[in-house]
């Protein structure tokens, strides 16, 4: 058992080194990137977050983005003057922010469906598993050498975050205009409620990053959780139920509902896709 | 084991000082006056209240998370615990209390009205919020006592003194009347706030609905686990039926008093505060100011969020962000300066904020400061104490860390800078500082340490807390001896380090994997 364990695990490690070498274009293949479905978001993990958004280097993530710095010496820089406290060391410049976020992105089917429909706005998938982190990595990095000429998925990037915990530590206040939360962890059992990923108390940080007119998009395969999250988006002042109209006229719910891979599988097994979308309101005056 | 005096809180004229499970009321010369004890439980509770849901075995609902039993000892707590409930068949959660850290629990906050009219305290194992009725005179008289869902770290009372605001081990902040009315009558009380009062937050979704799995076939698919799913449907008609039957015995376990769900982090908090900030605003033609306020939480991942204050508690304005360790303590408006936050924890330096904006102002070195007073090599600090204040005519903000005997004393410039001035040198380890005032603009320094690692002198330890006064450059310290013995409480001593320094706990341990 221990001897083909460590066989594994060995032929997982040569797997991905051989991927990584320059110039391989090839998907990579999940099962060297299988992990346990379920993380722990309350432990710390071993994680890597900048302490404030303005710390943090998008510029590996979206290279074609970077901003020559040489070049735009002469227009200095639109945001707040350079606060030598808050940053220490300024990190390159990306010539756009990530509008797009995937909460939970998995394999990242749905980060991969929607950058060539949205190739203006960075989209940015948050997976907290190191593995499948890895595998979508990986799997944007050969998509874009394989479309090198349309130069397409060049927008698409991917994190290991645990977003319940550092969602304001990656992005500013209202600069998200989309977030989706697809097939979620149901988290069964009552008293890991808390785990789950809508709150409305953890709701009230959705609304921090998301733009007034934001949507927030979930859809589940268990009903309870569908309810559940209606319940708690509705319960939030600072959002509101898309009408449904609207949401099938959405071609992000089509995208959401085919191409991530939980989708694909409840599909396979007949299940049903319960679909919620969310607006984020204006914040009341105070 | 003889405790120290841990807690201090300075209300008018008077200053109560927490003594593991009870609080000494002094005045401003000193003097003893009166102690509150924790009311001792016996098999009948003399405090005869209700509002306490302790762990009853029988549960419904969601399962509460079990809690760690302190180890050793157990031999000798069971044996207690059978004569203190005349051998009575109760269950384990009786073994716990019985433990003598457990029956009394330590005072772990105490906090006062900006009128001094009302004092309020958390008990830290059993989760308990205590209000008392300060008579003017130094007097305490027990008002209400009420036990929250998870344990709280920290307090701040609303500007109005009119509401609790309870940050827990959590992550959440509840909001509850500093009077609270009686137990039962939950009336919807929501009549103080203007109309628009937003639908309270709740966590659970359909409490009381009857079971049911949450899967069905269509989520399920392998044949082991719809064979499961069968079996749990079977199993859970058969526990409705058995609930129905117990449900007409006993009531939900939910506290029966009004507390309502502001806002939450997921992750345990560390400390909250209010802050206000002042407004102009044109309304019919004339410039009326107003005061805006603010809930400022803290938390172990580093964060400090800033979200509006009551009704509107679920929008969250800001963060301050830039700690890279836990944030223990915040000092909003130090000496009156309302735009100003300190905040302190596990980093090496203070950090100053505009947190009304988010903006880091200045940061200001402890570590440096604290290696200067150890002289062994110490490598990080927690900071458990930030007492902002006017001192002598300046805004200074004093400073104690974990396990260190000093007290630092930093003064806030003009420039938002904190400049470090002094660093007092104690006896022991201090625990909290408070600022006594005096007739005619006198100020003491009121300082309460741990002195049982003192091997000097080892008859005069005894006393715990010291006055120091500042006479001319150095500081004429002066021992409190006529405080009761507070040695009511059997605890061990690793017991009372494990009670007394908690901070450095929070730091994460990523430096060892």
């Amino acid at each position: 058992m221990g001897a083909t364990k460590k066989d594994r695990r060995q032929k997982r490690e040569d797997y991905r080194a051989a991927l990584r070498q320059e110039g391989v274009s090839e998907l990579p293949r999940k099962k060297f990137y299988r992990q346990r479905a379920h993380a722990n978001p309350f432990s710390d993990h071993q994680l890597i977050y900048p302490p404030h958004p303005d710390q943090m280097d998008w510029s590996s993530l979206y290279p074609d983005y970077v901003v020559d710095e040489a070049q735009d010496q002469q227009t200095p820089a639109p945001e707040a003057p350079p606060d030598q406290l808050s940053a220490p060391l300024k990190p390159k410049r990306i010539s756009k922010d990530v509008e797009v976020a995937d909460i939970g992105c998995g394999f990242g089917g749905l980060l991969v469906a929607l950058g060539p429909t949205m190739p203006d706005k960075l989209i940015l998938g948050l997976e907290i598993r190191y593995s499948v982190t890895q595998y979508v990595e990986d799997r944007i990095k050969a998509l874009r050498l394989q479309n090198q000429e349309a130069k397409l998925y060049r927008n698409v990037g991917v994190l290991r975050a645990n977003t319940m915990k550092f969602l304001p530590n990656f992005f500013r206040k209202g600069q998200l205009s989309k977030v989706f939360i697809c097939f979620p962890d149901p988290h069964f059992k009552a008293r890991k409620h808390k785990q789950r990923i809508v709150s409305t108390t953890l709701n009230s940080e959705y609304a921090y990053v998301l733009r007034p007119g934001g949507i927030v998009y979930t859809i589940t395969d268990v009903p309870d959780l569908h309810e559940w999250m209606v319940q708690h988006f509705e319960a939030h002042p600072s959002f509101e139920r898309v009408s449904e109209e609207e949401q099938e006229a959405d071609p992000c719910v089509e995208i959401m509902r085919t191409e991530t891979e939980e989708g694909k599988k409840v599909e396979r097994h007949k299940g049903q896709k319960h679909v919620a979308l969310f607006r984020r309101l204006e914040d009341p005056a105070w | 084991m003889a405790i120290p005096c841990h807690l201090l809180k300075a209300c008018g004229n008077f200053i109560f000082a927490a003594q593991g499970s009870s609080i000494h009321s002094l005045n401003s010369a000193l003097e003893h006056i009166s102690t509150w004890k924790y009311p001792v439980k016996q098999g009948d509770e003399p405090s005869g209240q209700t509002t306490e849901p302790r762990d009853s075995p029988a549960l419904e609902g969601p399962p509460t998370k079990r809690r760690k039993v302190e180890d050793g000892q157990e031999s000798a707590s069971n044996g207690h615990a059978i004569d203190s409930a005349n051998g009575q068949g109760k269950t384990k959660s009786v073994d716990k209390y019985a433990h003598p850290a457990y029956e009394k629990p330590f005072i772990q906050g105490l906090y006062a009205t900006t009128d001094g009219r009302h004092l309020v305290a958390i008990t830290g194992s059993d989760k308990t919020i205590w209000v008392f009725e300060h008579d003017g005179a130094g007097n305490l008289k027990q008002l209400s006592q009420r036990a929250m869902p998870k344990r709280p770290c920290s307090l701040a009372l609303t500007r109005d003194n009119r509401t609790i605001l309870s940050a827990d081990k959590f992550g959440d902040v509840y909001a509850l009347p500093l009077i609270s009315s009686s137990p039962g009558a939950t009336t919807t009380a929501n009549t103080s706030h203007p109309t628009p009062t937003p639908p309270p937050l709740s966590r659970s979704a359909t409490p009381s609905l009857p079971p049911k799995p949450q899967a069905n076939e269509l989520t399920v698919h392998t044949k082991r686990n719809l064979r499961a799913l069968e079996n749990q449907k079977i199993s859970l008609t058969r526990k409705a039926q058995q609930q129905q039957e117990s449900q007409q015995q006993q009531q939900t376990t939910q506290p029966q008093f009004e507390h309502i769900l502001l806002l939450g982090h997921v992750s345990m908090l560390t400390a909250i505060c209010v802050g206000t900030e002042r407004v102009e605003e044109e309304a019919d033609g004339a410039i009326r100011e107003r005061e805006r306020e603010y809930i400022i939480t803290a938390d172990r991942d580093e964060h400090i969020r800033v979200s509006r204050g009551m009704p509107q508690a679920h929008v969250i304005e800001g963060f301050c962000l830039g700690h890279e360790e836990f944030v223990s303590r915040l000092c909003v408006g130090p000496g009156g300066r309302q735009e100003i936050l300190v905040s302190g924890g596990g980093d090496d330096d203070l950090f100053v904020w505009d947190w009304a904006t988010g903006r880091l102002l200045s940061r200001a070195g402890v570590l440096e400061h604290v290696k200067r007073v150890m002289r062994e090599s110490v490598g990080k600090v927690a900071v458990t104490r930030l007492l902002g204040c006017r001192w002598k005519g300046r805004t200074c903000v004093f400073v104690v860390v974990e396990r260190v005997p000093a007290v630092f004393l930093y003064e806030l410039l003009e420039d938002n800078t904190l400049q470090h001035r002094e660093t007092v040198p104690l006896p022991g380890n201090v625990l909290d500082v408070e600022v006594i005032e005096l007739p005619g603009a006198a100020q003491r320094l009121l300082v309460a340490v741990d002195c049982s690692f003192s091997t000097d002198e080892p008859e005069k330890s005894t006393s715990s807390l010291i006055v120091l006064d500042k006479q001319e450059a150095a500081w004429q310290q002066t021992k409190v001896e006529n405080l009761p013995a507070g040695g009511d409480i059997n605890v061990s001593e690793d017991e009372l380090q494990k009670i007394l320094y908690t901070t450095e706990s929070l730091r994460k341990l990523s430096d060892f994997d």
